[in-house]
């Protein structure tokens, strides 16, 4: 009944003015109110919380070994009574492998948990199961790796377990002959998932006859061949105090440390003789090769271009620019492109390499045979555009925020610390590097992730091997 | 956005070592709010982080029939935002504070969860909860979403050339039963899923008393409970759908696939026994958790020796139970024959084995077992991100805080003669599958 309301009214402009004023207000502290209470407010939230940034405050030392002068760096951490060591012999991996030993550094892996000269493999891993303890080993591309998790209770037995395997191996036939069968299986499994099989055929063409190029199992005509032998040459070559780098972590002393150091590994050959590995030539021009393979679900590429080594100048701008085009999460450029607004793919990613002899920038993605092709033109595109107009200043500093916000993620257990520790010292990253690392990130300014987007995104310039049903043209 | 199926429970239980009995597994406290959402926290403050996980007790076996892939579509749409946030500000403020946020969907559940630093914990919280109540589902959305499960769906099951073989053989493990599913939906299900279907579950299972919020990490009890009230507290429980109905199997029946595949260059086989599970029969899983790590767990198993070491008939042999499910538990047993050994032959070999295996069990050997299983527990105070996975499908399940830390009590109190009795019943009076996947030209 407006009418009657307005009719018995006088002064009516007075009061609508009055009632406009009044709603203008109502209206601007609604629009505060909501904002701040009703609307969501992460800047609000985050103010608010009564759970404030700390720093993780444990700080590496380095540790020399008394007798031997054996380095390594340790954090001493006691949540759990429990020790992991993290440990490498630098440049005795895979790449290092004569032409004709193809696989020996995977197989004197596998073969040195099983068993020493004074147990047997069965006895041995009896041992380590009743006194819970994890020793593994494993052949990267470019280094020999090794790790060792203890209880605090039972770390005596485990450093006379290691320092025996590392001394005394038993390689004996009947294990070997064991170990040979499983990697003929697994010759046969690798080549059966097209993921698997990519792989195989993206090192090849890649790296050629470079050793990245080879099988990361080996060549079985080799192995086949392999005896105690040729394992322990393998080991006396290879593995020696001169290109052994360790990290560790967990409820052990600096002091107590030094003694163990020596203890483990103060009897291992002071010297290597591990052969010269070239760098690999490669002409990172865009070329394509595809494989024909009708039985997977999706086309499924891989591609990569130059990248840099870890202690490039340009590490640090490339980390954030490659986290923008196609890092980790759903918001990345790529992604955001061919996953986010086309539904054209479930994952396309990119990442950094860091293999000593060619450091990449890598990626991939896989997509359905119909929706493929428009895939891979987002990829070009994306790419390209990326390389030639770079990122824009809230890219990056949202970048650089995610990079430092999630630094101390990486921190959860004691391997993961052990492991930190030691690629610090593989990278000449320095004892102080985990206090310094958000500085060098804080320090990237937009100029420079571009400069270095142009410098590696280059028109076209990335190799990519592609596996599945393609049309002929 | 990945589909498991307990795989979490199975790693950390089978691979971890250990040291005299402690009272402590996680030191885990548990609290519910009055709207029904049950909260866990186990403190760790090694580091300032924190994994958070919400876990909704409902999945794929809460499908309406020919809905496959209902639960896990929905579980991707929980990223695309809420009435109060939009889908790419969700993402772009879990990123700008360095979350790693994921989520998962299987047969019995679907949980959401991130790994964080401590001081962004109240943020992620309140997207959580917001999402909880608030989800918008607007249909451009929902076709994208939908083109990128099948997209999944294609990577990771359809690449995978044993595919065809894993899902005929879950067929005819679970025949009637509602485990029978893929828990990505078949690529006719995929297409034909509705907007509504995918809103219907949403309301009918997303609801406060439905979930379970797991904080592992650098918080304090007192602390997780007043943010749990603040952030969860005013969120009203909605009336539950129906889940479903799990149907009785019939125990002593016998299933078998044979099949071959093209793209497979060497045979393997499985033999699965329909098992107990904590929700079916409590007082057996202690019991087959043992038997499992005597038989078939590691290389100092019975099975390794008998059928790797000394027959040769094998080159890799393996039994694993799990008993963390809604409905039956799964035991199995699965090996790759050696050259010029035949799937057949092996499996008779395995029955052979497993028979002599409890035949030759006696109270040392058992011990033996116990002492591995138990000196190794420890180590799972070491990783709040993996205590959180572990707290999570336990208490998912229905597992107390109590039921959860007295592991190694439950471990220790288990008698040898209990295991003969329950290994040996589940061998011969439950539902058995055996599946062998060939290599083309062999059979």
């Amino acid at each position: 009944m407006p009418y009657r309301r307005r009719s018995k009214t006088s002064g009516f402009l007075s009061k609508t003015l009055k009632l406009v004023v009044l709603l203008a207000l109502l209206g601007l502290s609604g629009k505060y109110l909501y904002k701040q209470y009703i609307c969501f407010n992460p800047d609000k939230i985050l103010s608010e919380s009564v759970l404030k940034e700390k720093t993780f405050a444990v700080k590496p030392v380095e540790v020399v070994s008394p007798k031997y002068k054996i380095k390594a760096y340790l954090i001493e951490e006691k949540t759990a009574p429990i020790i992991s060591f993290s440990f490498m012999f630098k440049g005795a991996g895979r790449a290092s492998e004569d032409k004709d030993k193809q696989g020996i550094s995977g197989v004197t892996a596998a073969m040195l948990t099983e068993g020493t000269r004074n147990l047997t493999s069965q006895e041995f891993k009896e041992k380590l199961e009743n006194y819970a303890i994890g020793i593994s080993f494993s052949s990267g591309l470019d280094d020999f790796s090794g790790s060792m998790i203890t209880t605090s209770e039972h770390q005596e037995q485990a450093y006379a377990l290691l320092k025996d395997v590392l001394l005394h191996p038993r390689f004996a036939e009947e294990d070997l002959t064991r170990t040979k069968l499983q990697l003929q299986k697994a010759f046969l499994l690798q080549k059966e998932h097209p993921q698997s099989i990519l792989n195989l055929n993206f090192a090849e063409y890649l790296y050629q006859d470079h050793p990245y190029g080879r099988n990361p199992l080996g060549k079985w005509e080799d192995i086949s061949k392999f005896n105690a032998q040729d394992l322990m040459n393998f080991m006396q070559t290879h593995l020696s105090q001169n290109n052994l780098l360790i990290g560790v972590s967990g409820d052990i002393s600096a002091e107590s440390l030094g003694h163990v150091l020596d203890n483990v590994f103060g009897s291992l050959p002071k010297n290597t003789a591990i052969g010269f590995v070239r760098n690999p030539e490669i002409d990172f021009k865009m070329a394509d090769k595809n494989i024909d393979f009708a039985a997977g679900g999706q086309n499924i590429t891989r591609f990569a271009a130059k990248g840099v080594s870890r202690n490039d100048e340009d590490f640090y701008p490339l980390y954030v620019a490659n986290h923008i085009f196609g890092g980790s999460g759903l918001s990345s450029r790529l992604s955001k492109a061919a996953r986010e607004e086309k539904g054209l793919t479930y994952s396309i990613y990119s990442y950094m390499s860091l293999a000593d002899k060619s450091p990449l920038l890598q990626g991939g993605f896989s997509s359905t045979a119909d929706k493929y092709a428009e895939v891979k033109n987002i990829l070009q595109q994306v790419w390209n555009e990326f390389g030639q107009k770079g990122a824009s200043d809230e890219e990056v500093k949202n970048a650089k925020e995610y990079l430092l916000s999630s630094y101390n993620l990486r921190f959860a257990s004691v391997a993961n610390l052990s492991e930190i520790l030691l690629f610090m010292q593989k990278d000449n990253l320095g004892l102080d590097f985990l206090q310094k690392r958000n500085t060098y990130i804080q320090n990237i300014s937009t100029k420079k992730v571009n400069e270095a987007a142009k410098k590696y995104f280059t028109p076209n310039g990335y190799i990519s091997v592609n596996i599945g049903s393609f049309a002929k043209n | 956005m990945v589909n498991i199926k307990n795989i979490i429970f199975l790693g950390l239980f089978a691979c971890l070592l250990s040291q005299p009995v402690q009272a402590k597994l996680f030191g885990a406290k548990s609290f519910t709010l009055d709207n029904g959402l049950q909260v866990v926290v186990a403190e760790n403050h090694k580091a300032p982080i924190v994994k958070y996980m919400l876990w909704y007790k409902a999945g794929a076996v809460d499908e309406p029939n020919g809905k496959g892939g209902t639960a896990h579509l929905l579980e991707h749409l929980m990223f695309r935002g809420t009435s109060k946030v939009s889908g790419a500000m969700f993402d772009d403020v879990l990123k700008k504070n360095g979350v790693e946020s994921n989520a998962f969907t299987s047969l019995d559940f679907t949980a959401y969860h991130h790994v964080l630093d401590i001081s962004k914990l109240e943020l992620v919280m309140a997207l959580e909860a917001d999402r909880m109540e608030n989800l918008q589902i607007t249909p451009e959305n929902f076709s994208l979403e939908r083109d990128i499960v099948y997209q999944e769906r294609k990577q990771v099951v359809d690449n995978n050339p044993s595919a065809p073989f894993t899902e005929s053989y879950r067929k005819i493990l679970w025949q009637e039963h509602p485990y029978n599913r893929s828990v990505s939906g078949t690529e006719n299900e995929i297409k034909s899923l509705t907007l509504e279907d995918v809103q219907n579950f949403y309301n009918g299972f997303y609801s406060p008393d439905n979930a379970i919020l797991v904080l592992a990490g650098d918080i304090d009890f007192q602390t997780a409970q007043v943010l749990a009230q603040k952030y969860y507290g005013e969120i009203k429980k909605r009336p539950l759908a129906a889940k479903a109905k799990f149907s009785k199997i019939k125990p002593a029946m016998q299933s078998k696939l044979e099949m071959t595949l093209p793209q497979i260059n060497t045979p393997r086989l499985i033999k699965t026994y329909i098992a107990p599970s904590f929700n079916t029969d409590k007082n057996a899983i202690y019991d087959l958790t043992v038997f499992s790590k005597y038989l078939g767990e590691g290389e100092t198993s019975e099975l390794y020796k008998d059928l790797v070491l000394k027959q040769k008939k094998t080159i890799s042999v393996s039994s694993s139970y799990d008993y963390t499910s809604r409905s039956y538990g799964l035991f199995s047993i699965s090996a790759l024959p050696a050259d010029g050994v035949s799937p057949q032959e092996l499996e008779q070999a395995i029955d052979a084995s497993v028979q002599k295996a409890l035949r030759e069990m006696n109270i040392d050997k058992i011990n033996n077992t116990k002492e591995k299983m138990l000196s190794g527990l420890v180590y799972l105070q070491d990783n709040p991100f993996d205590a959180a996975d572990t707290l999570g499908v336990m208490s998912a399940v229905g597992m107390s805080v109590a039921d959860i830390e007295n592991h190694a009590e439950h471990i220790k109190q288990v008698k040898y003669q209990d295991i003969k009795e329950t290994a040996t019943k589940m061998l011969s009076q439950t539902f058995v599958a055996t599946g062998i996947l060939n290599p083309k030209g062999e059979n």
